[in-house]
This record gives structure tokens, C-alpha cells and sequence, in this order.
């Protein structure tokens, strides 16, 4: 049975990596997205050194936008190219979550990757604690793809999905601002900030609980 | 094999149809037919599970209707980036079933394109791949909906050799109003 | 009339001393239940979606949106009350307190909600939608109401009911406020979910009428008829 969900996970994880880098779509929108947001908060910050805090709260801001741009159309391309009713005759639910919010967390990093190098290129921020920057990346984007996929998969069937996605995801991903801004500002040496493993740990929480009962959740709205 | 038990579809304040009843065993074909809008294509989806319905019952009597059913319909999207036999090879294992690529690209007359992204065949292609993906798990219950549209006149002999090799193994329900593809069943429903 | 009485009621609490308008610190009557009586909705209205998606039973999709209903009223007749009080207290309209903030996060998420219900046509994948992000939505909301304004240093006193820190009078009448209050709201919720399930009734009823005055497709299988070949 667990080979069994191995191989569907993999299956729609397969089809949704040829998708892409036939289409390059979602790659396209975030890493362009990216760009275009470090551009402007080094523009908008020429001749001035940006404050750890500050830097922590563009970085997250910028990166959370990014996963808001491109991970909700794993979800909402099905229903837009009619291709919906074929996956949902084909598969089960939680291999369908599993397998697209494996391919979110895969293209989050990425993003992240392409993002953090631009804004220590462009926007002058230095990394004071590196091992704690990279913890706090990975619990974001874990938790980003997580709340992100979730809200994706739960507006997929709606009339004017593609806005809804933000507006449904952003609220819930609020909270999660609050902490992992905390952690990342640790990170880019705010002074008197010392508890960043902890929130980032909050980080990495978050994202496995929104793993773990996303699927359930998607299986209760897959056939309604 | 397929028990349908007093089923009804409602959309607002306006029943599409209800109180409807039927029951298919090994070997039986359903034509339905009705006018456009009628809900033929609506009642294929509630049989298929891809439609709640407002009343009444679906029994399919299998244990996983994925590997136990196949449609095929006009208005299912293939994924435009996907080859044909990506397709087959995706559908056999999320199914949990043999991909069978190759021959059924052969059976259905396609595989010269194989290799081809479905953005780039025709209409009647991808009915043909829906087709061979319908069939590919050797389902219980086959159901079609308008399978001839778009077809040319050796596509609807194949739907016709499709629908009868499936005849042999288990229940068929077409939703058509062509007169040719109602002479594949031996019941019909009319809304 | 209740809240008339209940207005009155409320002058009988001696002016606040140590707050800069004394008068005013009996918005606490009203404030302090609105965000009580939010609270309590807003983590009802989890169940009642957890129910839906369990049984597909409409009565529950209209309770759980029922609920989320006096959880936005509420929630926006906290902050109304909490504006004034900021403004008053502590000199802006909006301090960007934590407790406050994250108030408006848990109404954007209420409101998100109701944006989302708006987005389906169809009533089933309306409630099954709508349930699920309810049921999303508990970890950030409880994460809003109970952890970060306790962690954050906040302008909010937030020990005042746990340690009993009003004085008898103020005691009395905030219990008084909020029993009042909530069966308000119970009240309102029930007319709500009454009025839901009505409008359901009546959209069958309708749909019964159009079904007798012009029959529905009930269909009846037969063996096909094929026309015929010399015609």
C-alpha cells in the first residue's frame, strides 16, 4: 500500500515537473516576480543601508507574494484547462496534494534561492547567522507551501480563483509573518534579538501541520 | 453493476431531472439521449462520482472506481504539455494498473504520434486518446459521452469495435443524439 | 430595549479613575463581551464545518455560516469600541498593538471566508469549500486570539478577568453585560440558522412548484427503438 502512494505521489510530482519545465511557467512568474520586487526595495532604499528588521520584514513580504503568485496554479490550472475531471477520475486525493504540494516546496526553494541571492546582491543585507537564515528559509518555505497549496487546492473550483487565492492564503499566512520575520531578522544580526532558532522552528511546525491535515481536507472537497 | 436508485440533480429553484432509476448488469448498453441542456451529460458525471447529486443513490458495486471505471467525455481537457503516451503512462500508475501505452496507442490508431504533446494533434485525436485512456484499466462500467463527436468515419467504427469488446466484459453507458451511436445499446433513457 | 436597559445599566459603574476620560472606561461593558462572545463563535464555527464535511448535511453549512455571521458582527463591533477607547487611552485611533492587530488579521481571515463562499455557484461546493477553510483556518485564528498577544508586549491588559482584577461593581456589571450579550447573539444566531434553512425550504418549494407546473425529466428506461431502416 505504501509503495502504492510512493508511486502516485511521484506520478502527479512527474507530471507537474514536465509541465513546467515544458512550460516554465511557474518558475517564470515567481522568479520574475522575485526580481522585479528586489529591483524595487533596492531602488526604493538607494545610497541607504537597510536595518536587519527592515531587511527581515522585505525578504519575507517579498517571498511570501512570490509563493501567492505561482503555487495556487498547480491547483487552479486543472480546473481552467478542464483537466479536473480526468485527474479526479484517475487519482486519490491525498496522492494528488501530496504529489503537487511536493512540486510547491520544490519551486518555493528555488525561489527562495534565486531571491536571497538577489537581495544580498542588490539590496546590501548581510547574513549574520548563516545556519539560522538557511533553518528559517527552509521553515518558510515548508509552511508557505503548505498554507499556500492548501488555499490553491481549496479555491480551485471557484469563479474568479486566480485573485481568491491571495485573498484566502494572505489572512492565514499573517500569523506566520510575525514569526518568520522574528527569525530572520536573528539572523541578519538585529541587535538584542537572540530566539530565532525557535521561531523558525515555529516555521517548520506550521508547515508540517498544514501538511499533514491539508490532504484531508482537499480528499473532503475533491468530489463535491 | 451500475444501480442508480431514485436519482435527482437540482440546480437553485429548477430540477435538471429526478426520480431517476435504472439498473445495468454484464452486457447491458444505455443509450441516453434528450435534448441539449437536457442533463445527459450532467447525469454521466453524477454516475461517474464526478457530480453530487441532489437525491437519490450511485452504486457502482466496485471496490475502487478508478480502476473499475472509465469515461471518456467531449467536454474532459487532455494536459496540453503531456505526450500521448505520458498520458497512458500517468493514468496506469495512478491507477495502479498496467500503462499498456503502446498497444492501446495502437488499438485507438495512434502511434505514429505518440511522441506528441496533445496541443499539437487534432480534435479527433484527442478523442481517440480518451478513448484508449477510458479503456485502459479494462473497467467494469464504460461510460462515453458523445464519443463519435469529432470523429471521422473510422473513428466511430472504432468507438463501435470499442463499445462492443466492452459489451463482453462488463456495462456501457453513452450519452449521444446521433442516431447511428444509438444502435450500440439495447436500453435507453430519454430526458 | 434590552440594550437601552442595558445602557443605563452600565452608567450605574462609578467613573474610572486612572483612565484619562473616567466616563468613557465603561466602553470596557462593551468592548471586553463583544470580543468574548467573538471568540467563542469564531472557535464554534470549526465544528459545525467539521460536522458538515462528515455528514454533507446542509443544516450544519448553514449553522457554521451562521456562526462565522455574529463572529464578523461582533468582531467589528469589537474593534469599532476598541478604535474609540485607543483613541481615547492611548492617543491614536490605531496603536498597531498586538492584541489589536491580530483582532483585524482574525476579521480579514472572517472575511476571507465569506469572499470565498461568494466565489461558488453551486451550493454544495460552496459549503464543502467553505468548511474545509474553516477548519484551515483554526490553527492561525487560535495562534491570533490566545499566543501572539501574550508574547508580543502588548498595551492590552490581559489578566484582567483570569486574576479577578475588576472591582466588584465593574464585576457584576461586565457578567451582567456579557450573559445579556451573548444571549443576544445566541438569539441572533438562531434566527440566522432559521432563516438559512427557511430559504432552503423555499428554493425546494419553488423548484416542487416549476417541477408541477412544468415536469422535470424523470426518464424511464426501455429497450432502444431504432428508427426505422426503410423510412
Amino acid at each position: 500500500m505504501a509503495s502504492s502512494w510512493g508511486r502516485e505521489i511521484t506520478a502527479i510530482f512527474r507530471k507537474e515537473l514536465a509541465s513546467e519545465l515544458r512550460t516554465k511557467t511557474g518558475l517564470m512568474t515567481s522568479g520574475l516576480f522575485s526580481i522585479v520586487s528586489v529591483v524595487a526595495v533596492a531602488f526604493a532604499t538607494i545610497n541607504k543601508r537597510t536595518d536587519p528588521t527592515t531587511a527581515a520584514a522585505l525578504f519575507w513580504i517579498v517571498l511570501l507574494f512570490s509563493s501567492i503568485v505561482s503555487l495556487p496554479r498547480t491547483f487552479t490550472i486543472e480546473e481552467e484547462l478542464g483537466t479536473g475531471d480526468l485527474l479526479r477520475l484517475m487519482a486519490r486525493p491525498h496522492a494528488v496534494f501530496w504529489g503537487k504540494m511536493l512540486f510547491n516546496l520544490g519551486l518555493l526553494i528555488l525561489t527562495a534561492v534565486i531571491l536571497s541571492t538577489l537581495f544580498f546582491l542588490f539590496a546590501r543585507v548581510s547574513v549574520a547567522s548563516p545556519w539560522l537564515f538557511v533553518g528559517s528559509m527552509m521553515g518558510a518555505c515548508a509552511s508557505l507551501a503548505g498554507g499556500v497549496t492548501l488555499a490553491g487546492a481549496l479555491v480551485a473550483q471557484a469563479s474568479n480563483r486566480g485573485a481568491l487565492a491571495g485573498a484566502i492564503a494572505i489572512p492565514l499566512l499573517l500569523p506566520l509573518t510575525v514569526v518568520g520575520i522574528a527569525a530572520l531578522r536573528v539572523a541578519f544580526g538585529e541587535p538584542g534579538a537572540t530566539v530565532g532558532a525557535r521561531d523558525a522552528l515555529g516555521l517548520g511546525c506550521y508547515g508540517a501541520i498544514s501538511m499533514a491535515i491539508g490532504p484531508y481536507l482537499y480528499a473532503a472537497v475533491w468530489k463535491s | 453493476m451500475l444501480e442508480v436508485q431514485g436519482l435527482g440533480k437540482r440546480y437553485g429553484d429548477r430540477w435538471l431531472f429526478r426520480n431517476l432509476s435504472f439498473s445495468l448488469g454484464k452486457g447491458d448498453a444505455l443509450v441516453v439521449l434528450g435534448r441539449n441542456g437536457a442533463g445527459k451529460s450532467t447525469l454521466l458525471k453524477m454516475v461517474a462520482g464526478l457530480v453530487s447529486p441532489s437525491e437519490g443513490t450511485v452504486s457502482l458495486g466496485v471496490a475502487d472506481s478508478r480502476s473499475d471505471l472509465g469515461m471518456a467525455a467531449l467536454d474532459m481537457a487532455l494536459y496540453p504539455a503531456l505526450t500521448l503516451i505520458e498520458h497512458l503512462r500517468l493514468a496506469g500508475e495512478l491507477r495502479g494498473c498496467e500503462p499498456r501505452a503502446e498497444e492501446l496507442l495502437e488499438s485507438v490508431g495512434l502511434s505514429d504520434s505518440a511522441r506528441l504533446v496533445t496541443s499539437k494533434i487534432s480534435t479527433g485525436m484527442k478523442a481517440r486518446l480518451k478513448l484508449a485512456l477510458a479503456i485502459q484499466p479494462e473497467p467494469g462500467v464504460l461510460i462515453l459521452d458523445e464519443p463519435g463527436a469529432g470523429l471521422d468515419e473510422a473513428g466511430v467504427a472504432l468507438v463501435e469495435r470499442v463499445c462492443a469488446e466492452h459489451k463482453v466484459r462488463g456495462a456501457l453507458v453513452l450519452a449521444t443524439n446521433d442516431g447511428r451511436e444509438k444502435r450500440l445499446g439495447n436500453l435507453e433513457l430519454e430526458l | 430595549m434590552g440594550m437601552c436597559a442595558a445602557t443605563v445599566f452600565t452608567m450605574k459603574a462609578p467613573p474610572a479613575g486612572n483612565f484619562p476620560n473616567h466616563n468613557l472606561a465603561r466602553i470596557i461593558f462593551w468592548h471586553l463581551p463583544c470580543a468574548l462572545i467573538c471568540s467563542l463563535f469564531v472557535c464554534a464555527a470549526p465544528y459545525f464545518a467539521w460536522r458538515y464535511l462528515r455528514s454533507k448535511e446542509n443544516n450544519w453549512d448553514v449553522r457554521c455560516a451562521a456562526a462565522m455571521e455574529i463572529t464578523l458582527l461582533t468582531g467589528l463591533l469589537t474593534l469599532a469600541t476598541g478604535i474609540i477607547f485607543s483613541k481615547v487611552q492611548w492617543g491614536d485611533y490605531w496603536s498597531w498593538d498586538p492584541r489589536q492587530t491580530s483582532f483585524l488579521i482574525v476579521m480579514l481571515i472572517v472575511g476571507a471566508y465569506f469572499a470565498l463562499r461568494s466565489a461558488y455557484g453551486d451550493a454544495q461546493k460552496r459549503a464543502a469549500n467553505s468548511a474545509a477553510y474553516v477548519l484551515a483556518s483554526i490553527l492561525p485564528v487560535l495562534f491570533l486570539i490566545f499566543v501572539l498577544p501574550r508574547v508580543l508586549f502588548s498595551l492590552h491588559p490581559s489578566t484582567t478577568i483570569i486574576k479577578n482584577e475588576f472591582d466588584s461593581t465593574y464585576r457584576s456589571i461586565f457578567l451582567s453585560m456579557f450573559a445579556l450579550m451573548l444571549v443576544i447573539c445566541i438569539w441572533m444566531y438562531r434566527m440566522r440558522v432559521r432563516a438559512g434553512l427557511l430559504e432552503e425550504a423555499v428554493e425546494e418549494l419553488n423548484a416542487g412548484m416549476a417541477d408541477s407546473n412544468h415536469p422535470t425529466a424523470t426518464g424511464v428506461v426501455r429497450p432502444v427503438s431504432l428508427p426505422n431502416q426503410s423510412g
